[in-house]
């Protein structure tokens, strides 16, 4: 009986072994905030891993089997974010990680980044930590890691962005108001500096308190000093909770310059359709009616999956990302990190915001996405219209004093 | 100092146990103690902050400034540690100073206060101290972008004789120790003050000050005292959790949800006893992480609804609970260790 | 500084009062006349944010509509939350009832973001959204003028029906001593529902506002929870009347500095928060 017994578990054991080698598939452990403050970028990423997931292993998935991802949800805590990471190291086993985001939880995980050494693509964490004094950011501490990859532009290369359609824009004077967290107060200054270095006059660069940090949303302080300068533009610097308070008090205060222009990581989905929207400027990283055939592409398969646009950004860098790794690994024909790297480092890959590959910034030779991935639009009569970079317009930028 | 010797046991053998536990772990799980060790640290950071805050909570004051004293720490620590030639070690006390002078200046002008009036002024004061730091020169404390902070321990790797992990391990187990040793003396300080005369004063002056004074306990002293110490621990750990994270924020390090979490876990465990907010914060650390590797989305639900669930059938937490089983069973008939007797 | 800009700063403070007053007025009843701290009030909050943006998603009702829904909606849930969980913490210690209102509000906060996703979301058509009327260079809004509306009138309905209905007088007998209004026959539990998802449906209300001047989110009632409770106890419990005080007290403050002093918006939550400290604590000193 005994004997018998011995003998199953064998077969079992063997067996278990055989298939577990047969289905060794490539995975990818995804660092989040799928729940907390920041849950709708988690969420926002998730669904365009969902998306790029579906795809990729329609198309054959990762060295000839389906590629798996495991999501550890970092609540947007540094604590949890570590953890969380190690688990995916030394439970999962993981090779790859993706996902990615907030600056603090990334500065948390710089030493765990260091000591495990995985292949790391990182959405985000866009605080780059060049320009500011006294401080190490993301691109300086991770930079010249030949294992760190980072997606998302940095936060020069978005001022940089802001600060050519501001000066395409014609406009001469401008307010700046800026919400006073890691995220407004020094990019406020640097995009102060720029301005000013492409001939510019900044007015008034003042602070507020953001919705997302405990603010209540009254700006109004702040959007009547603005107005007191009479600046061409106002630019604010906020988060997508602050839209909806910051647009329609500087409404309320009858502050109309020819331009307002926003730079949050996110608008509200459907503030297109209300009227004080109109002739709003905002900076985004993709849109779902960019008129290439990828975007085209990206957007349908998204509404079928999801029933709604990929409105939120996120979504697009995500997909982006987890192509990256299949193309790469698939190129590389191995897991083996030097080959995987090799092929990040050479190849070109699709994504809903056209071609792109990982080319050098400022310190990093692994950077996504530039300053060139940056488009505005302009909320034309309940419509989203690309205005900027003229050559992927889909309309003409408009004054708000002509269109009123 | 009635039963000294059963906690001095009981303290020791938990020091045993953590001294052992990093290397029973590895024996045990092998490269998968790594993220153990955290969860372990991160359990036993919520302890100190719960233990800490119980402390204070003893003298009826409860207090929402507990964050105001964990970011006064953390930020006292990155100062130092930036600052050459100091030896990084000594952050940790330095965090301890600076939050409990500034819990004797805050305890001071708030000795009057009482119930929510306390409560919110306290709360007030955490949200004022944060600005405070934000508008600080950012040469000293970084303004809005924070500090990076350099961490207490950073083992090097020897490549051909180590595994990656194994560096991580060692990081962890370094830190893992700090923590225990940490949370050791926030239960010292625990039992010091219920097996003394300290107890009687703090319990005298939660329930009525009027009494205490007639006991001849000022409750003044009673109070700051306990204030002061309360905050010392938990400016300790603040510093603590500043080395391990890399960097302080001032929205991130002065958050409302570590005062949140300092009041809900002793309520969880059993308040005004050592046992039930350690306990507390074991049990609930393991709940969420047990829930976060269950359900992918959604766990938190489930958390909430442990919290909700405890306290309508534990209305004086896990210690509470466990003493009225043991009654019920007709046991020896004396109330746990550290006691549960319930809130006046 | 210019005349007008600090004038604007002031009418600013001034309707703003409202918007404090009306987050903080179920607030007060919950703990001035039940004594119960509900850590789950900007739950409440949440919810009826969040059902005014359905209504309007689904079938496009104005949010002044909407209140005709929302209000009840929040009734009955506060009137549910009462009965399966409040009340059984009523004799237990204040600390409790903190535990309790947090696992509430952990409950509702993440089915909200189950339900509605994390992403801030807008009611796009409201018509007098973003309206000011202009006189003589300042602007007064709408909508902060409608909210200071709303508010002294439920302010003072409440304080009225507190002081001469039937239920109002029960309500504040029961606050006073519930044993002795229990002997004298009135049916403390039910006054205490009554109460509770009343401070549920006023908390709606505010809801329905802070859904038109912002973006509902899981986590939107928080900033104004924190806020509330610090103006009801700036206010002193169980005063109604006090709440108005207080709120134009910190409101305009706030408004104040933030039109006077260099990037003073910034400054808003630690102004705020800095005279509720003094206040407290120099009554406590005045006092003894």
């Amino acid at each position: 009986m005994k004997r018998i017994r011995s003998v199953f578990v064998l077969v079992f054991v063997a067996a278990a072994v055989l298939l577990s080698t047969a289905t060794a598939q490539v995975t990818i452990g995804i660092l989040s905030p799928l729940t907390g403050g920041a849950a709708g970028t988690g969420q926002a990423q998730k669904e365009g891993f969902e998306l790029a997931l579906k795809e990729i292993n329609a198309a054959g998935g990762v060295l000839g089997k389906p590629l798996k991802l495991i999501y550890a949800d970092t609540q947007a805590n540094p604590k949890v974010a570590v953890a969380a990471f190690e688990k995916l190291m030394t439970e999962d086993n993981v090779q790859f990680i993706g996902g990615g985001y907030s600056s603090g939880v990334t500065l948390a995980l710089v030493e765990s980044f260091k000591t495990f050494q995985p292949l790391v693509s990182w959405i985000g964490g866009a605080v780059s930590g060049v320009g500011i004094d006294n401080f190490q950011g993301i691109e300086e501490l991770l930079g010249n890691e030949p294992w760190f990859f980072h997606v998302h532009p940095w936060d020069y290369q978005n001022t940089e962005a802001s600060t050519q359609f501001i000066a395409d824009s014609g406009v001469k004077t401008v307010a700046l108001l800026h919400e006073d967290s890691a995220f407004g107060g020094p990019g406020s200054q640097a995009a102060q500096k720029l301005l000013e270095d492409a001939g510019l006059n900044v007015v008034l660069n003042e602070a507020f308190k953001s919705t997302l940090f405990g603010g209540t949303g009254d700006f109004r302080a702040a959007i009547s000093k603005a107005a007191a300068t009479k600046a061409d533009m106002l630019y604010w610097i906020g988060y997508d909770s602050d839209v909806v308070p910051m647009i329609s008090q500087i409404r309320e205060l009858n502050y109309t310059p020819q331009q307002i222009f926003g730079a949050p990581p996110g608008w509200p989905s459907d503030f297109a359709k209300a009227p004080e929207a109109q002739c709003v400027t905002g900076l985004i990283g993709f849109m779902p009616n960019l008129p290439t055939p990828e975007a085209m592409a990206f957007t349908k398969s998204f509404e079928a999956m999801f029933d709604k646009a990929p409105d939120n950004y996120m979504s697009a860098l995500a997909y982006a990302q987890l192509w990256s790794y299949a193309d790469s690994i698939n190129k590389a024909g191995t897991t083996d990190q030097a080959a995987v790297i090799k092929a990040m480092e050479s190849l070109t890959f699709k994504s809903p915001m056209g071609p792109w590959k990982f080319h050098d910034s400022q310190i990093t030779h692994h950077q996504g996405f530039g300053a060139d991935m940056w488009l505005v639009f302009q909320y034309q009569n309940g419509v989203r219209q690309i205005v900027w970079p003229t050559a992927k317009a889909t309309a003409p930028l408009q004054s708000c004093q002509a269109s009123r | 100092m009635r039963r000294a010797l059963p906690d001095v046991l009981w303290t020791l053998a938990l020091a045993i146990v953590a001294a052992l536990a990093p290397t029973l772990l590895k024996a045990g799980f092998d490269q998968a103690s790594v993220s153990y060790l955290s969860l372990a640290s991160n359990a036993m950071s919520l302890g100190i902050l719960a233990l800490s805050w119980d402390l204070l909570a003893r003298t009826g004051q409860l207090s929402l400034a507990h964050a105001a004293f964990y970011g006064a720490g953390a930020y006292a620590a990155a100062v130092l540690a930036n600052a050459t030639g100091v030896p990084i070690v000594l952050a940790l006390p330095l965090g301890g100073l600076v939050a409990g002078l500034l819990a004797l200046g805050l305890g001071s002008v708030t000795l009057r206060l009482k119930g929510i009036y306390f409560a919110i002024a306290t709360l007030a004061f955490t949200e004022v101290l944060k600005a405070v730091v934000q508008e600080l020169p950012t040469g000293l404390a970084g303004g809005a972008a924070g500090l990076n902070v350099p961490p207490l321990f950073r083992p090097h790797f020897v490549p051909g004789q180590m595994q990656r992990w194994e560096i991580a391990f060692q990081r962890n187990e370094a830190y893992f120790y700090v923590y225990a040793a940490l949370l050791v003396l926030t239960i010292a300080v625990s039992i010091v003050v219920q097996r003394t005369r300290l107890r009687a004063a703090f319990t005298a002056v939660r329930t009525n000050e009027a009494v205490a004074a007639v006991m001849g306990v000022r409750p003044a002293r009673a109070k700051l005292l306990a204030f002061v110490l309360s905050s010392a621990l938990v400016g300790m750990l603040g510093a603590l959790e500043a080395m391990r994270l890399g960097s302080v924020i001032p929205d991130g390090t002065f958050a409302i949800s570590t005062t949140v979490f300092a009041l809900v876990t002793p309520i969880f465990g059993g308040l005004y006893t050592t046992l039930g907010p350690i306990l507390g914060a074991g049990v609930l650390s393991a709940v969420e992480e047990t829930l976060k590797r269950t359900f992918a989305e959604g766990y938190l639900i489930g958390y909430g609804v442990v919290l909700v669930a405890s306290i309508l059938f534990m209305p004086r937490g896990l210690v509470g609970l466990a003493t009225r089983l043991r009654r019920r069973r007709g046991g020896s008939g004396t109330p746990a260790a550290g006691d549960a007797e319930g809130p006046a | 500084m210019d005349p007008t800009l600090v004038l604007q700063g002031l009418v600013s403070g001034v309707l703003a009062a409202g918007l404090y007053a009306l987050v903080s007025v179920g607030l007060a009843l919950a703990i001035g006349v039940i004594g119960v701290i509900n850590f789950a009030h900007g739950e409440f909050f949440m919810i009826g944010a969040f059902l005014a943006y359905q209504l309007f998603v689904s079938f496009g009702f104005d949010p002044l509509l909407s209140l005709i829904f929302v209000a009840p909606a929040l009734f009955v849930i506060g009137a549910i939350v009462y009965r399966s969980t409040i009340r059984y913490v009523l004799e237990a210690p204040e600390l409790n009832q903190m535990l309790l209102t947090f696992g509430l509000s952990i409950i509702f906060q993440n089915l909200a973001l189950l339900i509605w996703g994390g992403d801030p979301r807008s009611i796009s058509g409201v018509p007098y959204r973003s309206i000011g009327v202009q006189l003589g260079g300042i602007s007064i809004g709408l909508v902060p003028l409608g909210s200071f509306v709303i508010s002294l009138v439920l302010v003072l309905a409440l304080y009225v029906g507190l002081a001469r209905t039937r239920l109002g007088r029960a309500m504040r007998a029961v606050a006073q001593n519930r044993v002795g209004a229990s002997l004298v026959g009135l049916e403390v539990d039910r006054i205490y529902l009554v109460a509770f998802a009343l401070s549920a449906l006023l908390a709606g209300i505010g809801g329905v506002m802070i859904a038109v001047i912002q973006s509902p989110t899981p986590t939107v009632g928080f900033a104004f929870t924190l806020k509330a409770f610090a103006i009801v106890v700036l206010a002193g419990l169980g005063n109604i009347r006090g709440i108005l005080w207080a709120s134009l007290a910190v409101a305009v403050s706030e408004s104040m500095v933030a039109t006077l002093v260099p990037n003073g918006d910034a400054l808003r939550n630690a102004v705020f928060f800095a005279i509720i400290f003094i206040v407290l604590v120099g009554r406590a000193w005045r006092r003894a």
